[in-house]
Formats: C-alpha cells, sequence, structure tokens
C-alpha cells in the first residue's frame, strides 16, 4: 500500500476506506491532499478486492475546504487549482474522478464550504449525531457553486441556498440534514459512527458490482438532462446489463439461500 | 361507460374516480407480460372515459405491487430479453406517464412497493400509503440495473435517498413514516384498511376542481422535470395562457360568488 501523507487509505473485508488525515487544520485541502485525493480514489476504484468505498475523517472535523494559509504559501498549487476551478476539471471527489463504487460519506463533525463537496458528491451521507453543516464561502467573500450545486440537485433547495446566503453565521445540524433528506442515517453515540458505516457498506457489497455500476452511471447521468432523456439514456444502462452472468447468479442465490458470487470486472 | 374484463387488473368506476387495481395478490401483484398489456389498456380506458375526473392506482392483497414477475423471467425462457425491444425503443406503456394520462392520478401504496414498483410512485401525481407499507429496490441485489423508476423519483424526491435505496438493495426498507418525511408521498393512512376511502375522499376533492386547468397544470409541471428552470417557466406560461378565455375561468369566481360547486365542461379526448 503506497504511503500518503495527508489521507489514511486502507481496506476492511470488501470496503476501501478514504479518511482525510490533517486533524489539526479541520482536515482542510491544501496543495499536497488534492494531489493525494486524486490518486486514492484512483487507488479504490482501481482495486478489484473493494466493493464500497467509505469517505470520513480523522480528528473533530470531517472536512472543512480549502486550506486557504497553506494555499497562500504555495503559488503552483493555487495556480493549478484556481485552472482546475475555472475549467470545471476539478479532481477532489469520487464523482470528480469517475469512480463507479458505491461511496458512503461519513461525516464525523464539521463539514464547511468546500467539505460540501464530499457530501454533494457521495452516494450515500451519514453522520454522527454532533456533525455540523454550514458554507462560510460568503462570509469570507467567496462564491459558493458547484457544491452548493450539487446540493440544489439532491435535496430540496430552500435549505440549500439558505445556507450558501447565511455564510457562516448559522450552522445546520444533523438531525435536520437527516429530516432534509441531506443525509439517510445519524449514528448516535457519534463514536458508532466508524461501525455503522463498515455495517452499510458490508450489505452494499453483497450486490452485484456490475449492476451497482450501471445503476450509479445511470442515475448520476440522470442529473444531466431532462427526465425523458435521462429515461432513455438509463434504459441503455438497464439493457447494458442483461446477458451479463450477475443476473443469472442472482436470482440462482436468492432461491437457494446463499450469498451471490458476483463476477468481478478488471 | 363499461369496462374490459382484465386478467391482471381490475377497473371500477365510484363517482368521478376511476380505480385502477393490480390484481395478482398471489404474486405480490408482479408485473407478468399479460399485466404490462393491459396496463396500456387500463389507462386509455380510464383516461377517455368521460366519467373520471381522477384516477386512483392501488393493489390487492398485501402487496402494492414488486415489479417484474420473476418467475416469469425464470421460467419461460424468454427472460428480460422480452422487454428488449421495448425498452431500448423507449416504448413503455405501463404507466399514466408513458400513457399520457392527463387526468390526475393517485397511487395509493397498500403494501410492499419494491423494485418496478416505484414507476407508479415515480410516475404519479399524488402518493399516499398505508401506515404499514413498505419500500425497497433490490434490483441490484439480483444483478439488476436500476434506471427508470429510480431516475423518475431522483426528479422528486432527495436524492440521497434514492441512492441508498438502489445500492443497499434488498438489505434495508424504508418505512411509510420514512418516506412521509422525505417527501415522497404526502399522507400515512392509519389504520391500514382506511386506505381506499382517503384515497376516494381525496381523489373526490380533486374531482372538484376545473379538468381543464388541471391538465393544463399536469403538462406544465411535468414539462418542467425535462428542461431548465427558465425553458419550463416559458413552456408553463404558455399552459397558463391557453386556459385565459375558456369558459371555466367565468365559471369558477361565479361557483364561488354564488357559493355553489361550479359546473365544469368536460375535457374533450385528446385535448
Amino acid at each position: 500500500m503506497s504511503a500518503y501523507e495527508t489521507l489514511v487509505v486502507e481496506r476492511r473485508g470488501a470496503v476501501g476506506w478514504l479518511v482525510f488525515d490533517r486533524p489539526d487544520a479541520g482536515n482542510a485541502m491544501d496543495a499536497t491532499m488534492f494531489r493525494e485525493l486524486e490518486r486514492a480514489w484512483r487507488e479504490l476504484d482501481d482495486d478489484p478486492a473493494v466493493r464500497v468505498i467509505v469517505n470520513t475523517g480523522n480528528g473533530r472535523a470531517f472536512q472543512t475546504g480549502l486550506d486557504v494559509a497553506q494555499l497562500a504559501r504555495d503559488k503552483d498549487a493555487l495556480r493549478e487549482q484556481s485552472r482546475r476551478t475555472r475549467d470545471a476539471d476539478l479532481r477532489l471527489t469520487a464523482w470528480h474522478n469517475r469512480v463507479w463504487k458505491p461511496v458512503i460519506a461519513a461525516v464525523n463533525g464539521v463539514c464547511a464550504g468546500g467539505g460540501l463537496h464530499f457530501v454533494a458528491d457521495a452516494d450515500i451521507v451519514i453522520a454522527s449525531s454532533d456533525a455540523t453543516f454550514l458554507d462560510p464561502h460568503v462570509s469570507i467573500g467567496q462564491v459558493s457553486a458547484y457544491e452548493t450545486i450539487g446540493l440544489a440537485r439532491k435535496s430540496p433547495m430552500e435549505a440549500i441556498t439558505r445556507m450558501a446566503l447565511v455564510g457562516r453565521h448559522e450552522r445546520m445540524t444533523a438531525q435536520r440534514a437527516y429530516e432534509l433528506g441531506i443525509l439517510s442515517q445519524v449514528v448516535d453515540p457519534p463514536d458508532r459512527l466508524r461501525d455503522e458505516a463498515q455495517a452499510l457498506a458490508e450489505k452494499i457489497a453483497r450486490n452485484s458490482p456490475a449492476a451497482m455500476a450501471a445503476t450509479k452511471r445511470a442515475l448520476w447521468g440522470a442529473l444531466e438532462a431532462g427526465l425523458t432523456d435521462a429515461c432513455r439514456a438509463g434504459s441503455r444502462e438497464l439493457v447494458g446489463m442483461w446477458g451479463h452472468p450477475d443476473q443469472e447468479e442472482g436470482p440462482r442465490a436468492f432461491a437457494e439461500r446463499r450469498d451471490a458470487r458476483w463476477q468481478v470486472d478488471a | 361507460m363499461s369496462y374490459p374484463e382484465l386478467e391482471c387488473l381490475r377497473l371500477e368506476r365510484r363517482g368521478p374516480v376511476g380505480w385502477l387495481l393490480n390484481n395478482r395478490p398471489e404474486q405480490l401483484n408482479a408485473m407478468s407480460a399479460k399485466m404490462r398489456d393491459e396496463f396500456a389498456v387500463a389507462w386509455d380506458t380510464l383516461n377517455h372515459d368521460p366519467e373520471v375526473r381522477v384516477i386512483v392506482h392501488t393493489g390487492e392483497g398485501r402487496a402494492f405491487q414488486t415489479g417484474v414477475d420473476v418467475t416469469e423471467i425464470a421460467t419461460d425462457g424468454v427472460g428480460m430479453e422480452r422487454y428488449r425491444q421495448s425498452v431500448e425503443d423507449w416504448d413503455l406503456h405501463f404507466t399514466a406517464w408513458h400513457q399520457h394520462v392527463w387526468k390526475p392520478v393517485i397511487t395509493a401504496v397498500n403494501g410492499i412497493c419494491a423494485g418496478g414498483g416505484f414507476h407508479w410512485i415515480a410516475d404519479a401525481d399524488i402518493v399516499i400509503a398505508a401506515s404499514d407499507a413498505q419500500f425497497f429496490d433490490p434490483h441490484v441485489s439480483v444483478g439488476q440495473v436500476v434506471a427508470i423508476e429510480a431516475i423518475g423519483l431522483l426528479r422528486k424526491v432527495p436524492a440521497e435517498a434514492v441512492m441508498r435505496m438502489a445500492f443497499v438493495g434488498r438489505y434495508e426498507r424504508i418505512s411509510a413514516q420514512r418516506a412521509y418525511e422525505l417527501g415522497m408521498i404526502s399522507q400515512i393512512v392509519d389504520p391500514p384498511d382506511r386506505l381506499r376511502d382517503e384515497a376516494q375522499a381525496l381523489a373526490e376533492k380533486i374531482a372538484r376542481n376545473s379538468p381543464a386547468a388541471m391538465a393544463a397544470t399536469k403538462r406544465a409541471l411535468w414539462g418542467a422535470l425535462e428542461t431548465g428552470l427558465t425553458d419550463a417557466c416559458r413552456a408553463g406560461a404558455r399552459e397558463l395562457v391557453s386556459m385565459w378565455g375558456h369558459p371555466d375561468q367565468e365559471e369558477g369566481p361565479r361557483a364561488f360568488a354564488e357559493k355553489r360547486e361550479p359546473r365544469w365542461r368536460e375535457l374533450q379526448a385528446g385535448t
């Protein structure tokens, strides 16, 4: 396993873990983390032993966005990140990096600003009961766009525009995020978060990897187009799976009351 | 208007409300090839019956609908291939949306709704459920992709909930209560055996509104799921203006002033 400075990347059974590991900096993204995120998503997505990926943070924060102080000292990194932002060529999240395995964000504490990228771009989001969400961009004279646009596609919009415009002067609780459907599970006590994330990931790991990848392409693709066009594109993903060995194995395993042996595509 | 005898579905009319009942309770109302063909007939029949103002869709037995009949798929040697042409050509006819039904449609979920059953949640205008209804999507647990019904739901409810159901598959169910919190349904009926009465009562409220105005409203709102906000508002504006000068627009305020029920113009087929 390759070494990372700002992340912990590990496997527990069929579950790959990508853990932000700059706890003293609120897990904010510096130039090193930018590079390492791209490499870590690729490593986990390419590893056939990994069926599901969990993304969480070490320490009190989940993610607090760009490490502005560090980037101010690293002009090259700042320039590169500015280019990627301008060209919509970010490589921070699983979605940016075209990861087609299911991704669970397990929000372990404060999630602020650019940290919301990882909530917007996850398939499933769970949080510890003490997690909080805020978007301070406009409070420091920055625009909030990518991550709130993504969230606005996936959640009731008023909650997102409120967060974007109130900035750092208010926080959303995990409970409210659950009510709004931004996340599907609040874990209490908070220190049970990783166990619950692992348990959820292990359920998902029992499903057909090929069917999940096609489903993920269909659902995320649907956020790009109108309803009818999205259904047409989705029907191609649907039909693309017909004749795949998992489609015989699934019902057979169900009838025989055993776990399915899915084909793992290289 | 007399309704055709169907094998897998039942059609009834109660006052201004047309009822479509999934009627394969032994198979948890799973959709056989026969049932799929009958859906097209059933929606067209109710849509074109001038006595019907609102349609309620529910199921007989302990399930609402559980998707494609997997037993038929597994045993008849044709399998999913029977659906290939229609899915590839986007030529589906089993929901009200597929059949361009312009009358309001209420789905009343009477029990389990699994997998393909979500087509009739995604494509209904209004969804209510019995308090013991349960929702889950086992597609990926049997090696199938879920696409069309989840894509429809994604437009209408918080996406995380849809994606969690899609990826967790058969290993988790969501309750009627959670579906209500998420806005996937708007009413929980308890005790469960009151579901049909409540659905009928809701449908009768809706039946008091202008059929022409509801048809144009329905086109505007569903059309809005196809495009960006500004384009959707432009198209919606055309639906809005199309009602101006319609007799219902004079009749509505007059009836209100005279404290009586309005006498709405019948909606013509094909309008």
